[in-house]
């Protein structure tokens, strides 16, 4: 190679041999580096890598190019073509008694002298060497010598007429006659043979390629182009071709060969090297001249030029080997993605494997997965607990769970969706419950109040008790004693509607508590319910509370010492009682004990023990703090306690914040914190206030939750809360997209029929059959000309249900019997979009699960191919 | 059969020896260092009487303005026959010899003048840019024409133009040789080599190129009167062509030039007495034709002055033969 660039050959055969030919050839052998054959003599080609040199032939001088013999046997023989376009035979660390004895030395003349620019074996019929040659006018370019073929004797007839004989003629080793001869008075700059039939040489001519068919000698087929250097077949994917022309690679299809199916993009140097990676499909890589990458081009996506035209899609990148510039690459024949480079000056080479890309995907559920070359890798998160309780606590699963529990459906029953949820979730709890009572007041209030009022129930305990006025302060006694206490207690309309929605009195003028006592003691919430009782001054209630507690099944005795404890009260300020039980309270595990005794030792107006016990549900804290905080106090105690809850998105915190901006700010934060937009998007879904549900984060909420059920495909559950939400937000009813229209009279059919008289309907319902009523359902109820037919039963089309828009709420109920089963999706307008054919949803549906094309003769749309998510099931049941 | 129009702009000079040095400079550049010119297609061919230089546009602005150079006033275009279709003949004539029917012919017969240039890769027939309708209406029912733009062979149109064309002579009258011809003594060598090598022999050829009137060649004895110094060199596309005669060739290092394996050599056949000029139409034709017929293969080189045919050293007399069926032998 006169000084020009290096190049590199691995053995067909050996995985760890390689040639590297400049001005001579060099055999190496390549081992693991810290193998116990390592020597002075090799050379570390990666952290892991080294190659030996095993031996060097620099019997072949001005060589132009090398090809490897294809063949197990004999192994390591090399074709080396020269730039006078000798084609020599020769062989690298073997021994000469081998079996390539007689083929080495071997010389094939071509009868004009030129370069001699690329060598080509036939991989079936290895006997077949193809070299191509630079034009003559009188010769041909490219010349196919069959290395088994004896000295012909003609040869020697032309062997005497030569006087400018610069190298000795030995007859017996010397091949002057080809065995076939093609491209007349032509170039030829590289070839390849055909993988998918042998006999079909691919060539890269002067201004064209031609396939030339050694069946035929006479034909070939060609294609002018200026990227006729480096022909390369795809292992893979024998139609599919690679050549290049300077800077620019063009991919062939030698089933459609007119023209390049893609050019890739131009490098500003001309190229050097293209070739396919042998052990992964559609992986191109390239080099330019001057550079230290090599740049890859993955077509394993791109379609198949034969079928639609869409862009292909080719991803590029560049991969840097090593430092140097980068002389040739090779890759490796069998080991997966891996090359060793040889550096453009000094012979300094590498061995490299590329790296796959990595493509991720993260599942709906939990699962993540990623793919790197033939690897597919299931990822779980590493956890203490094991994988299933990880993916139990995941939002995610918590989600989709509640979504098949239809969590935030129950309309009625508000605060069961806590219960459908799981049940276990404090806040939930909470925050439907809180939902609950705003229902309750405001289904309450309706019936005696007017105006605003529905507003002030759901802006929050925070804005309710700003608007306070006429506040009024007594001290009552205690219940069943007659002593005064000197406990403030404060009332007002304000003070009674928060104390509502926080459970604590229910309906009605009266303000009792014994109703919500009750309910406390059957859910066995003994602490509360006594703590509750003392806080509405009856120490004799909260008492007998916790002696019920105590006796009750599986109820703690020391509930009793506490009633004991609670039973010494005394308001006398320096009491033991009062100093002990200060002090002592601290201890009581159960934070409702411990306020008792809080509120019963603290001055009047100095609650803070009670008010900041954050383990208190902050409910009975509001409560308390309506009943016994002053005007002055208590807006102050909310805000602080709003400003908590927004802070750590606390769902109790609804009930201070309502639905309002302040209640969107905390649900934020909550998210936030969770992900849990279901919650959230159910939630603000009851706030009536126009403006919280046009927050964009409240939209943002919604349009995740629905993008989260289309993705785990529950389809119906998305339908469902779609209506949900259209019922609680009508602005968000989407409006009607599609119309279908008559043919004949251009009119809606569907809008038309609400000014039908009412009668066409009654009778329609009856539907007997082959009456002429029926035929109202399959006509246009404008013109009453037939609807169309459907393509596949050639009936006319129609369903009942379409010419009932608006009817209103009596529609639901009644006649959906015999509507509904006219009106099933099976019924339903069906049609493409693309060539407009359709027919009845179920026809179609039954037609394209056997078939991809439109059923109506002669129209080849791939209608249901058109539809990507046509072919997809849901996985939630309806 | 496709006929290729390629893209080179060219222009012919004449450098009388006298006023050679001033223009070596650009030669050299032209002829050696190729990287540093744009320059697609030069030939430089050395006769007694000048140098010829055929070069594209580019490659001209390379030579300097002089009294001594003489340009030719028209463009020329380089036309090209390529086997298209790959029908491999196994007969096969070379070079000029197997265009001299299809296509020399049928131009003269138009009147139209052609400039040739035989190198060892292929054969230019040059002809001048304002008869290209006039050449491809004639060639267009023999030749697939295609013409080369930016490197790629595109369909040429056909311009369509027929009326007013001189329609063909009729019935073709063996062409009279008009000019007289001489053949040198000396033997010649049509080679190449690889432009990878062409470094290593650049200051050789300076030296046959431009030196070689003071040198005495071993072997040219003063009263062989019919030596002739002759000498060609082309780069065209990145090929390099040598013409030479057989004492030059020796000077160079074994392994350099390509040889045939046969290592034939050429006799030439010298064209004119007075200088030719470019208008007269059908030299080549007289002298190819008869050839054709003989089936010699032939090389034709045309210079500013003269035309050179060469031909295998063993036919050199049926060529003579040939051509002067009724002068006097010489």
């Amino acid at each position: 190679m006169s000084g020009s660039k290096p190049d590199i050959l691995w053995s067909p055969h050996h995985p760890d041999r390689y040639v590297i030919c400049d001005s001579e050839l060099g055999l190496y052998r390549i081992g693991p580096v810290g193998s116990a054959e390592t020597k002075a003599g090799t050379l570390p080609l990666s952290e892991e890598t080294a190659a030996t040199l095993l031996a060097i032939n620099s019997d072949t001088p001005y060589m132009k190019c090398v090809a490897w013999y294809p063949k197990h046997e004999p192994e390591c023989l090399l074709a080396v073509g020269q730039a006078n376009g000798r084609v020599v035979l020769t062989s690298l660390g073997q021994s000469h008694n081998s079996t390539c004895k007689e083929l080495v030395g071997k010389e094939f003349v071509p009868k004009h002298a030129r370069q001699c620019n690329t060598l080509a074996w036939n991989p079936v019929d290895s006997n077949l060497l193809a070299a191509g040659l630079d034009k003559h006018r009188a010769d041909f370019s490219v010349l196919i010598w069959d290395i088994s073929s004896k000295f012909a004797p003609e040869t020697s007839v032309a062997a005497e007429k030569i006087r400018l004989s610069s190298v000795d003629l030995d007859s017996s080793t010397v091949v002057t006659k080809p065995l076939y001869e093609l491209g007349q008075n032509d170039a030829c700059l590289s070839l390849c043979w055909l993988l998918r039939d042998p006999k079909l040489l691919l060539a890269g001519m002067h201004r064209n390629l031609a396939i030339f068919d050694l069946r035929n000698t006479s034909q070939k087929t060609f294609v002018n182009t200026k990227a006729i250097q480096g022909v390369t077949v795809d292992p893979h994917f024998h139609d599919r071709v690679a050549s290049f022309f300077e800077g620019q690679v063009a991919i062939w299809d030698l089933r459609k060969f007119e023209k390049p199916v893609l050019t890739l993009t131009e490098q500003p140097k001309p190229l050097t090297k293209v070739a396919w990676c042998p052990t992964r499909t559609g992986l191109l890589a390239t080099l330019t001249r001057d550079s230290n990458i090599i740049r890859l081009y993955d077509m394993q996506h791109t379609p198949t030029p034969i079928g639609d035209e869409t862009e292909p899609t080719i991803i590029e990148r560049s991969v840097q080997p090593c430092e140097s510039q980068i002389g040739s690459f090779a890759w490796h024949p069998s080991s997966q993605n891996r090359m060793v480079v040889v550096s453009a000056a000094n012979r300094v080479m590498t061995d490299f494997t590329v790296f796959e890309r990595i493509s991720l995907a993260w599942s709906s559920t939990t699962s993540l997965m990623w793919a790197c070359g033939r690897h597919l890798y299931d990822c779980v998160e590493d956890s203490a607990e094991g994988i299933e309780s990880m993916i139990e606590k995941d939002i995610a699963t918590k989600m989709r769970q509640r979504a098949q529990s239809k969590y935030g459906h129950d309309t009625v029953q508000v605060w069961r969706n806590h219960l459908l949820a799981g049940g276990n979730d404090v806040q939930l709890k909470s925050l439907w419950f809180d939902l609950y009572y705003m229902k309750q007041c405001v289904e309450d209030m309706e019936l005696k109040l007017q105006g605003n009022k529905q507003s002030v129930v759901y802006s929050g305990i925070k804005n309710i008790v700003k608007t306070s006025s006429g506040t009024a302060e007594s001290r009552r006694c205690w219940t069943g004693s007659d002593r005064q206490t000197d406990v403030p207690r404060y009332h007002s309309e304000e003070r009674c509607l928060a104390l509502r929605l926080c459970g604590w009195i229910s309906r009605g003028p009266d303000i009792d508590v014994e109703t919500f006592l009750r309910s406390l003691e059957q859910e066995q919430e003994w602490e509360r319910a006594a703590a509750v009782a003392l806080f509405n001054l009856d120490i004799r209630r909260a008492i007998q509370i916790l002696n019920k507690g105590a006796t009750a099944e599986k109820g703690d005795l020391n509930l009793n010492v506490v009633a004991m404890a609670l039973s010494g009260y005394t308001d006398e300020k320096s009491s033991l009682w009062r100093e002990m039980c200060s002090s002592l309270r601290l201890q009581l595990k159960n934070p409702y004990l411990c306020i008792m005794f809080a509120f019963l030792t603290s001055e009047p107006g100095a609650y803070d023990g009670v008010l900041y016990e954050s383990s208190v549900a902050v409910r009975d804290r509001v409560a308390f703090a309506c009943m016994f905080l002053s005007d002055a106090q208590l807006p102050r105690y909310i805000d602080k306690l709003t400003n908590e809850m927004k802070e750590a998105g606390n769902l109790e915190g609804i009930l201070l914040t309502g639905l309002t901006k302040d209640g969107v700010d905390l649900m934020e934060s909550y998210v936030d914190r969770t992900g849990d937009v279901q919650t959230a998007s159910f939630c603000m879904l009851k706030g009536s206030p126009g403006d919280v549900l046009k927050d964009p984060r409240v939209q943002s909420w919604i349009e995740n939750y629905r993008n989260l059920l289309d993705a785990w495909r529950f389809w119906h559950k998305r339908a469902e809360f779609d209506i949900h939400r259209g019922k609680l937000d009508p602005s968000s009813k989407p409006l009607a997209q599609v119309f279908v229209s008559c043919n004949f009279c251009g009119k809606s059919i569907s809008y038309s029929c609400s000014a039908m008289p009412h009668q066409g309907r009654g009778f329609s319902q009856y539907g007997v059959s082959g009456s002429p009523t029926k035929s109202k359902v399959t006509s246009c109820p404008g013109c009453r000309k037939p609807l169309p037919r459907c393509a596949l039963c050639l009936m006319n089309m129609g369903t009942p249900v379409s010419n009932c828009p608006g009817t209103g709420k009596s529609d639901e109920k009644v006649g959906l019997t015999r509507e509904n089963k006219l009106a099933q999706f099976n019924n339903w307008f069906t049609w493409c979009h693309n060539c407009r054919h359709g027919g009845h949803a179920g026809h179609m549906l039954n037609w394209f699960r056997d078939h991809t094309e439109c059923p109506v003769s002669a129209c080849t749309c791939k209608c249901m191919q058109l539809d990507t998510t046509g072919n997809l099931v849901p996985s939630d049941s309806s | 059969m496709e006929l290729h129009i390629l893209e080179h702009s060219l222009k012919v000079a004449s450098i009388e020896k006298e006023g050679i040095q001033i223009c070596t400079h650009g030669l050299i550049k032209l002829a050696f260092l190729a990287s540093k010119t744009r320059c697609k297609f030069f030939s430089l061919t050395e006769t007694p009487e000048d140098y010829t230089i055929i070069v594209d546009e580019e490659g001209f602005k390379e030579l300097p303005q002089s009294e001594h150079i003489s340009v030719a006033d028209a463009t020329w275009l380089a036309l090209n026959v390529v086997s298209g279709g790959g029908n491999a003949s196994s007969s096969q004539p070379i070079g000029v010899t197997k265009i001299a029917k299809s296509v020399i012919a049928p131009l003269a017969d138009h009147n139209i003048s052609v400039f040739m240039l035989s190198t060892y890769q292929t054969d230019f027939i040059l002809v001048r840019e304002r008869d290209l309708p006039m050449v491809m209406h004639t060639l267009s029912s023999e030749f697939t024409l295609l013409r080369v733009v930016n490197g790629e062979t595109v369909a040429a149109h056909n311009l369509g133009v027929t009326n007013g064309f001189v329609k063909p002579k009729l019935g073709r009258l063996p062409r009279p040789i008009i000019h007289p011809l001489s053949s040198p003594s000396n033997m010649f060598c049509v080679t190449s080599l690889d432009p990878d090598t062409l470094p290593s022999v650049a200051t050789l050829l300076m030296d046959v190129m431009f030196y070689s009137g003071g040198q005495k060649e071993p072997g040219a004895s003063s009263e062989d009167s019919s030596h002739i110094r002759f000498f060609s060199f082309s780069l065209i596309e990145g090929y390099i062509s040598l013409v030479m005669d057989e004492q030059t060739t020796q000077r160079f290092p074994n392994n350099v030039l390509f040889t045939s394996a046969s290592g034939e050599l050429w006799k030439m056949v010298r064209i004119g007495g007075q200088p030719l000029g470019f208008d007269e139409c059908g030299i080549v034709a007289q002298i190819s034709e008869p050839l054709a017929t003989a089936d010699i293969p032939a090389y034709y080189i045309s210079t500013f002055k003269f035309d050179h045919a060469l031909v295998p050293e063993e036919n050199i007399q049926s060529v003579i033969g040939a051509l002067r069926p009724e002068s006097t032998a010489q």
